[in-house]
């Protein structure tokens, strides 16, 4: 019987509120040697090992493969890895976490409104400004399905940003953002404003299970995802 | 070059390129990655192949031939009109086949005939393809953004859709949406009432005052992109797209349109026909396509295998004409695709304007083709 590893964020709140979870569900963690070690185990499930990753890198670790289930946000997930769907199983949503990545534009752009205006925009912007329109994100994955895919917006460009991206237009550094957010606050102090039809995903924390062929047989799995599940 | 791991054909297309009087030009495998991201857009990241040098400067694998050529030409500044041809190895992030291949091809830069060298272009085409496969059938569809333009601008629709449609041109999906949206405008609300009275009385002016008034209090001024009289005129814009409705007949004919295809010989009477049963005035790009067709059968071009599809085109803002694709007839394969992108050279840098058109072979599915011989 191999061993099923569950990557879990190693620190923060959603560390806490996955410890809730889990507890609430029958599966108490109870951490190897001291209580800053990063691996645990599962009271009652023999062969379950516990591994206290960051959330970037549990999404890594699921698309590897590396890991059997994980539980970071979807976002995450969605940006780590090309046809999410087809690689992991979203079992559960967990109630906390939550996050929309949306587009936002700085508020005095009364004339953008909708994706559709912004498109005017990116089509219109290197004959008026000498440059494709610059986007300031992490997330390159979703921000081009989105545009390409959902709205046919190609004209633009994504510069990278790592942090406090909501300062990006202001800097000048872009003209606008793709970027979490969960009240709005930040973007708001940072005279922004996100697009009627502009949220990309609603995302929250995620039991995840990395689809692996030996999954099938292995009952550990099913209980594990019923577990969670009836804790919710 | 020495012709090691190439395709066992490549010395014959090297000779009908130079039968062709083109000039053989080679560029580097590791190209700057902001021409190809610039020009296509961001949707190309993934597909191709990104690497950083030492400074930081953003390269990739040489995806594909035609801008890394117009570079090349703009720089060596060697005038036009010429003629240049191209193969070797491209890289692509593919789902099926490799992700390293050989294409060829022919870029035709600053023949101001435009009629003869689309003919041109698809002869050339067309007879290699012919040469490397000998007794096989193929088939031509030819697509023409130009007329498209022509209809959408004959509609008179206001200049914003027309250019949104344009752009959504050889992208069906997209393009539907714009004729739902088109068809049930959504007006739009919550606008500030100060701003929505400013723009009612047409006082720029004051519109653009307030918008430069707000920037400066929230500190956006010092490195704001668009100006205050930019997003003042796209404001009036915008109410004005939003409630713009295309009514019934015209949804009905700009479909219609789109579903036309027929043999390409029988394409000038079918736009025609259109053209006077839907009271538009297709003029100057109507004219231009039945020129490219007169060029074609003086150059003695097989019409019978080709076939006009009016919705054929690329949603790449560098395509001004003729698009066109080679498969074996009955095979989805395309063998050889080409256009003419007039906008390309300018967009890239070069000083005057240089009409261009030409094409690439993927010799991987020629070779693939060739083996089922």
């Amino acid at each position: 019987m191999s061993t099923i590893t569950i990557a879990l964020p190693s620190k923060g709140r959603i560390k806490e509120d996955t410890a809730a979870v889990f507890e609430r569900a029958g599966l108490a963690i109870s951490a190897v040697g001291n209580d800053r070690s990063y691996r645990g185990r599962i009271e009652g499930i023999d062969g379950v090992e516990i591994a206290y990753l960051s959330a970037s890198e549990i999404a890594r670790e699921l698309a590897s493969g590396a890991v059997d289930f994980g539980v970071t946000g979807e976002d995450l997930v969605r940006e780590g890895m090309a046809g999410a769907d087809g690689r992991v199983e979203f079992c559960a949503r967990l109630g906390f976490g939550q996050a929309d990545v949306v587009v936002a534009v700085p508020e005095i752009w009364l004339d953008v409104e909708t994706m559709a205006d912004l498109g005017d925009v990116a089509a219109d912007f290197r004959a008026r400004h000498g440059r494709r329109l610059a986007i300031a994100t992490k997330y390159w994955r979703l921000t081009q399905q989105f545009f390409s895919s959902q709205h046919g917006i190609q004209l633009y460009r994504i510069v990278e940003s790592l942090g406090a991206t909501e300062g990006a237009p202001a800097a000048g550094q872009a003209d606008i953002i793709v970027d979490i957010t969960s009240t709005g606050s930040t973007l708001r102090a940072n005279h922004l404003k996100i697009l009627s039809d502009g949220v990309i995903l609603k995302s929250e924390a995620c039991l995840v299970r990395a689809r692996k062929p030996a999954h099938e047989q292995d009952l550990r799995i099913a209980r594990i995802v019923e577990a969670v599940r009836a804790a919710l | 070059m020495p012709l090691i791991d190439m395709p066992d054909f490549a010395t014959d297309l090297l000779a009908e390129f130079a039968a062709r009087r083109t000039e053989r030009v080679n560029t580097p495998v590791i190209q700057p990655a902001e021409p190809f991201l610039d020009m296509a857009g961001e949707d190309l990241r993934r597909r191709i192949f990104l690497t950083e040098s030492e400074t930081g400067a953003n390269l990739c694998l040489r995806p594909e031939f035609t801008i890394p050529v117009c570079l090349r030409h703009i720089e060596t500044a060697t005038g036009t009109p010429k003629r240049y041809s191209y193969l070797g190895e491209v890289f692509r992030q593919r789902r099926e086949g490799s992700h390293e291949f050989y294409q060829a091809g022919i870029e035709d830069l600053g023949d101001k005939d435009i009629a003869s060298s689309d003919a041109r272009a698809i002869g050339d085409a067309t007879g290699i393809l012919k040469a490397l496969l000998p007794g096989r059938k193929l088939a031509l569809t030819l697509g023409d953004q130009a007329v498209f333009e022509a209809v959408v601008n004959a509609l008179g629709l206001p200049f914003g859709w027309q250019r949104r449609l344009i752009h959504a041109f050889g992208d069906m999906t997209h393009l539907e949406a714009l004729l739902e949206r088109l068809a049930r405008p959504q007006p739009v609300t919550g606008l500030d009432p100060q701003i929505a009275e400013l723009i009612a009385s047409d006082n720029e002016a004051d519109l653009v005052a307030r918008i430069d008034r707000t920037m400066q209090e929230t500190g956006y001024s010092t490195n704001a992109s668009r100006s205050p009289t930019e997003i003042a005129r796209r404001l009036k814009e915008m109410l004005e797209l939003a409630e713009t409705r295309l009514d019934g007949t015209a949804l009905l004919l700009l479909r219609e349109f789109l579903t036309l295809q027929l043999p390409l010989a029988e394409a000038p009477a079918a736009l025609a026909g259109f053209a006077d049963a839907a009271g538009l005035k297709l003029g100057a790009a109507v004219s231009r396509f039945d020129a490219r067709l007169a060029a074609l059968a003086n150059a003695g071009a097989d019409l019978s295998a080709m076939t006009y599809r009016a919705a054929f085109g690329r949603p790449l803002d560098y395509y001004t004409g003729l698009v066109f694709e080679v498969t074996e007839a009955g095979s989805s394969a395309v063998l050889a695709g080409g256009g003419r992108f007039d906008r390309l050279l300018t967009l890239l840098g070069a000083k005057e304007h240089i009409p261009a058109v030409g094409f690439s072979l993927w010799l991987d599915r020629i070779e693939g083709a060739r083996a089922k011989q």
